[in-house]
């Protein structure tokens, strides 16, 4: 009974948690196929690819980009790539080295040196954006012309600074964690084979974090990726992608960020797929080859061939199947009931206007009312103040 | 090639605190020599100190009359197989022992002989590909050896390299071990807290205790004639009974004690030794016999315990007085059918196979 119990309520809580994980983003992904001109889901009004193309001409005549064409968002974009690869390049050393130092400095000092080590992550990344354009602009404020000038006022530059600054701290902690697991009496079982410390180092110590160096890098990306904080202050006049995507939300958001909200979480669960397809199938190959080779190279009478399993596609296959299935489902009903293509988001437009163009009716009918009674001698004023105590005045 | 190593009061300290406190010691080039002592006792310290890890504080290193202090652990012509042994996890088997090699810039095809050499040397057949968490425990031993042999080292230093294997294969190593340093012809020191492995193998042995050595010795004298209490009592099994000397001669004395008075050897008294000193008397289970079937020198009344009964040997567990205990074994061969729980028989000793020593530390039953 009560083993029951707890069984629901453990389902009902890993739901609420998926949910509450992956609604927003789900619901941002619906958004992205709705024409409509503000991303939403209700009313809904035509399925429409058009906020990953072309985005719409809205009635005032004014062009609403989608996210092929938005040429900020694409600037954004490319910038915060080229800005994330930098940081990358430039915080895996640092943090490297700085974890490779805490290992090697006197314990008296380590406290210290850990404790300045992680006091960027500690700071806002307001003051760290704001603090590089302060120095920056003083630097390229000691000359007029040259590199200085040119390098202190360029926001990308900047910003890879900025960036560099605080999330070399999670390269650190990422190093020092795996460092603290390391065997320290390989790195002698190294040096005693007659290794110099060079040696040590490449063949031994940057092997063994070779999977720290690769998370740090992704964790590196990301962090510089999605940094909003810190670049808006560094980015001066240049643009990232978040901080197109903020001036958006200020300006009046379109689905075409839902639009690229998508784009991005479809190519994570990809590339989470093919991950997860790719280790398997390095790991089969992996017990195949040792195998084979105790096989062949061994007369324990122990040795016996193991059959091993193939993948099985079918499960993750059949998913996908019925995902497809459930989806051509849902668009035919689309298509059956005139909910999607050009037609359909005419119809919807024509009738916004329509409905428009009757308030502006409605409105001005009022407005001629007043006016007609303007005319009619009614001057606005029956009394010692005008009409300001009218509560007609204000009416509509 | 090998290479004699020589420790000149060399002494470790952390902090205050003494690791390793004056040790003198001289190995000859290709003995196989054995550091004997109990657990944080300083064996892995001074080893260090002669693979180069640990700076000594004082004393020095000397291999091949050469002193190292201003030598790395990378240009010391020894090689160290660690407690733990540090294979490297992330190379193959092939690639672990010919690792010194690479690193020395010789070429991929001669290592690989070199490679496949002492694979056949160390029975590693057809292991060679495999990761290092693919083998078994025996396995990595010998891999660890390999490694270490690669490169030909002078001096070759184990840090209790067995201690983790189950008892069989500890003893197939243990001759193993013996046959490779035969057959490679390099000084080995050899570390252990387990003195059978210290006497089967070794050459001669270094018996330590808190940092210092208490003896060094043939394997036989250092069982046979202990210089110390605690090397009476740590290498191999002893009876212990204190009491006071009564009499003193150059190499000979009398002790007397509650359960009588005995006479027994002195080694190495040098006029260390005088009337009314107190000492232990020692003296080895396998060195008293019943009294019934000899002369002996001594003879003491005790009350039989328990039995236990090892194949080779029958092991009587026997009270001597009121509080005191004393064990005995005899050969299985002896008839003991009128030895029973409780009866009381007298057992006997010459004095040659007891010894008398200063009274001091024991070594604690392990
Ligand atoms: N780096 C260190 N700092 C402080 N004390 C140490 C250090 N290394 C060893 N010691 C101490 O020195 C003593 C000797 O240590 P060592 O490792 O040499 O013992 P050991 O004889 O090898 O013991 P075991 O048989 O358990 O391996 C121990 O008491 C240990 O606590
Ligand atoms: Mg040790």
């Amino acid at each position: 009974m009560s083993n029951r119990l707890i069984n629901y309520s453990l389902i009902f809580y890993i739901i609420t948690f998926f949910v509450f994980l992956f609604g927003p983003l789900i619901i941002m992904s619906i958004t992205a196929f709705n024409s409509a001109d503000f991303p939403r889901i209700s009313p809904w009004d035509c399925l429409s690819f058009r906020w990953f193309n072309e985005g719409m001409v809205d009635y005032v005549g004014q062009h609403q980009a989608g996210l092929l064409t938005d040429q900020k968002l694409k600037e954004g974009f490319y910038n915060s790539i080229f800005i994330g690869f930098f940081v990358v390049l430039l915080t895996v050393p640092i943090g490297l080295a700085a974890a490779l130092v805490l290992t090697q400095i006197n314990p008296k000092l380590r406290e210290l040196f850990y404790s300045l080590s992680i006091m960027p992550v500690l700071f806002p990344g307001v003051i760290i954006g704001i603090s590089t354009v302060v120095l920056w602009n003083r630097l390229s404020g000691l000359s007029d012309e040259g590199i200085l000038s040119e390098v202190g006022r360029n926001g990308i530059f900047l910003t890879i600074l900025a960036q560099t600054c605080f999330i070399s701290t999670y390269c650190f902690l990422i190093f020092v964690a795996r460092l603290q697991r390391f065997d320290r009496s390989q790195e002698e079982a190294a040096l005693d084979l007659g290794a110099t410390q060079t040696q040590v180092f490449f063949k031994i110590l940057l092997p063994y974090l070779a999977p720290a160096i690769g998370s740090s890098a992704v964790i590196a990306f990301l962090a510089s990726f999605e940094n909003y904080n810190t670049t808006v202050f560094s980015i001066l006049s240049d643009r990232t992608l978040t901080t197109v995507i903020a001036s958006k939300v200020r300006l009046g958001i379109t689905p075409a960020i839902s639009a690229l909200a998508f784009a991005i979480i479809v190519i994570t669960v990809l590339a989470v797929i093919i991950y997860e397809f790719y280790k398997r199938r390095v790991d089969r190959l992996k017990k195949i080859e040792e195998q084979t080779l105790l096989a062949s190279q061994s007369s324990d009478s122990r040795v016996q061939k193991i059959e091993i399993p193939k993948i099985n596609f079918i499960k993750p296959l059949s998913f996908f199947i019925i995902i497809a299935i459930i989806l051509s489902i849902l668009f035919t009903q689309v298509l059956k009931n005139n909910l999607y293509g050009d037609a359909c988001i005419a119809n919807v437009e024509e009738e916004k206007k329509r409905k428009i163009e009757e308030q502006r009716k409605l409105e001005e009918e009022k407005f001629k009312l007043s006016e007609e009674d303007l005319q009619s001698g009614n001057k606005g004023g029956n009394s010692a103040f005008g009409d300001i105590f009218n509560s007609d005045l204000f009416e509509y | 090639m090998s290479a004699s190593v020589e420790l000149k009061n060399a002494s470790v300290t952390f902090g205050n605190f003494y690791a390793a406190k004056n040790i003198n010691v001289k190995i000859n080039g290709g003995e196989f020599f054995s550091f004997l002592g109990p657990s944080g006792c300083g064996k892995t310290t001074l080893l260090r100190a002669i693979s180069g890890f640990q700076d000594l504080s004082e004393g020095e290193v000397l291999i091949d009359g050469v002193d190292m202090s201003r030598i790395g652990p990378n240009k010391r012509p020894t090689s160290l197989i660690f407690q733990n042994l540090a294979l490297f996890p992330l190379m193959s088997v092939a690639d672990n022992i010919s690792f010194s090699l690479e690193v020395r810039g010789v070429d991929k095809k001669k290592r690989r002989s070199r490679a496949n050499e002492l694979i056949e040397l160390m029975a590693l057949d057809g292991q060679g590909e495999k990761m290092v968490h693919q083998l078994s425990g025996g396995q990595k031993q010998r891999v660890a050896i390999a490694r270490a042999l690669a490169i030909e080292p002078k001096v070759l230093l184990l840090d209790e390299p067995l201690s983790a294997l189950d008892l069989k294969l500890r003893q197939r190593m243990r001759t193993e071990l013996r046959a490779i340093q035969k057959r490679v012809n390099i000084t080995f020191i050899y570390i252990t807290h387990d003195q059978s492995e210290a006497l089967t193998m070794s050459d001669r042995i270094a018996v330590m205790n808190e940092g210092e050595i208490e003896q060094i010795g043939l394997c036989a004298d250092v069982y046979n004639k202990p210089l110390t209490p605690f090397v009476a009592t740590f290498v191999g099994e002893n009876n212990s009974i204190d009491g006071k000397l009564t009499e003193v001669s150059s190499n000979e004395a009398t002790i007397s004690t509650e359960n009588g008075s005995f006479k027994s050897c002195l080694n190495n008294s040098d006029g260390k030794y005088s009337i009314g000193d107190e000492v232990f008397l020692f003296i080895r289970p396998e060195a008293l016999e019943l009294a019934k079937n000899g002369n002996f020198d001594n003879v003491i009344d005790i009350n039989i315990d328990t039995f236990e009964f090892e194949g080779n040997i029958k092991n009587y567990f026997a009270k001597l007085g009121s509080n005191k205990k004393i064990k005995f074994s005899i050969p299985n061969s002896v008839d003991t059918s009128d030895i029973h729980s409780g009866s009381n028989i007298q057992i006997g000793f010459n004095k040659l196979n007891s010894v008398i020593l200063k009274k001091g530390q024991l070594a604690v039953d392990t």
